[in-house]
């Protein structure tokens, strides 16, 4: 596919929705009500994901092979999910995004002697 | 396990149908398993739960349309500039034609305004009204000829040139009580159905006040507008069938041309 030569990179910045789903999907398969879940928890990011919201987005990553499927369920209505390996390299260099924005954010914001 | 509401759920189900027909195809039955899960285990009253739900149906189906229109364009730009051509043409087209017809629409009153106010100077030093207005007997459905009316103060008509079944008509109610505060009126007056006049009046003082109307036939100019109306909606047509063809043509010459390569 040719989504999967594009550098991680060109997919960034993530939204928080599909940076919410892919922390979701970082530790493992997952059907959309546990990422919902996931998504939803401060160190998930805090995003309340709606089930149109939800698919929308997986629907999306699933095209641009972050996502896929996995083919193992024991209901048809509850489908797994798990990140691909352009997926988990697509987080990869998001987290090393935002961490960089943050030791930047935390050294200027020290200097003024502010804290959060 | 508290199960959803029915009635709520189905309503739930049934909107499901904002969404593109792809999307719901491929996870109506995932979004409503969801729905029952999160119900299942939801931290809110049920009211906010299905507010928080609906809220979310209704904003992502508006998004996911947009996203799909946004891909469709991306899979056919020829398409997607065809019609952004064809919406940018019909507006530019149709400005023009307004402004064509008001345009026309204004240019049917100069005769008469130049008439109005020769009349009315004439009027205003005292001349006698059978010495201003010339002896004639225009029949208003018929002639294309301007005519002029004065009426007196109480709205009465005094002197004509115009004469619609023999008598002189009355023009719109409000005409001359707008007359008293504004110098000049311009208006389309229907005195009967089917015929439009297009109208002057101006409010005279002097030794004799009254109101001088002077009018025109707006045959000439409804005909002229048609003429306008047609020519536009052919030239316009003409246009969208090129653009139609032109994008076709060029569809099919990009997927011989994609095959190919």
């Amino acid at each position: 596919m040719a989504a999967t030569l594009q550098p991680p990179e060109a997919w960034l910045p993530l939204t928080p929705t599909v940076f919410a789903i892919l922390l979701a999907l970082a530790d493992g398969e997952k059907h959309g009500y546990a990422i919902m879940k996931e998504a939803a928890l401060p160190a998930g990011g805090g995003i309340s994901l709606g089930p149109g919201t939800l698919y929308g987005t997986l629907d999306r990553l699933i095209r641009d092979a972050l996502v896929e499927e996995t083919g193992l369920t024991d209901d048809a209505r509850r489908r797994y999910y798990r990140l691909t390996h352009l997926g988990h390299r697509v987080l990869a260099a998001e987290t090393s995004r935002l961490a960089a924005s943050l030791r930047t954010a935390r050294s200027r914001t020290a200097a003024r002697g502010v804290r959060a | 396990m508290s199960r959803p509401n029915p009635i709520l759920f189905a309503l739930y189900r049934h909107a499901l149908r904002l969404y593109p027909s792809r999307l719901r195809l491929l996870y109506q039955d995932q979004m409503l398993q969801t729905v029952r899960d999160a119900h299942a285990e939801r931290q809110h009253r049920p009211s906010l739960f299905w507010a928080q739900l609906f809220a979310d149906l209704c904003i992502s189906a508006v998004k996911e349309h947009i996203l799909m229109t946004r891909d469709e364009a991306m899979r056919r730009p020829i398409f997607f500039h065809a019609i952004t051509l064809c919406v940018v043409l019909t507006l530019m087209g149709g400005a023009a034609a307004i402004t064509m017809q008001q345009l026309l629409r204004r240019g049917a009153d100069q005769p008469q305004i130049q008439m109005a106010k020769n009349y009315a100077s004439q009027i205003v030093v005292g001349k006698r009204l059978e010495d201003v207005l010339p002896p004639v007997h225009i029949d208003i459905a018929r002639s294309l000829e301007p005519f002029a009316i004065y009426y007196n103060d109480q709205g009465e008509p005094v002197g004509a040139t115009g004469h619609l079944d023999q008598s002189v008509p009355a023009p719109p109610a409000g005409v001359f009580s707008y007359l008293r505060t504004h110098p000049v009126d311009n208006f389309t007056w229907q005195p009967r159905p089917g015929l439009r006049i297009a109208a002057v009046a101006f409010h005279v003082n002097g030794p004799n006040p009254g109101f001088i109307l002077v009018g025109r036939s707006l045959t000439l100019v409804q005909q002229q507008e048609n003429a306008l109306r047609r020519g536009t909606f052919i030239t316009w047509f003409a246009l969208m069938a090129l653009l139609a063809l032109g994008a076709l043509f060029l569809n099919r010459a990009q997927a011989r041309h994609t095959i190919a390569v």
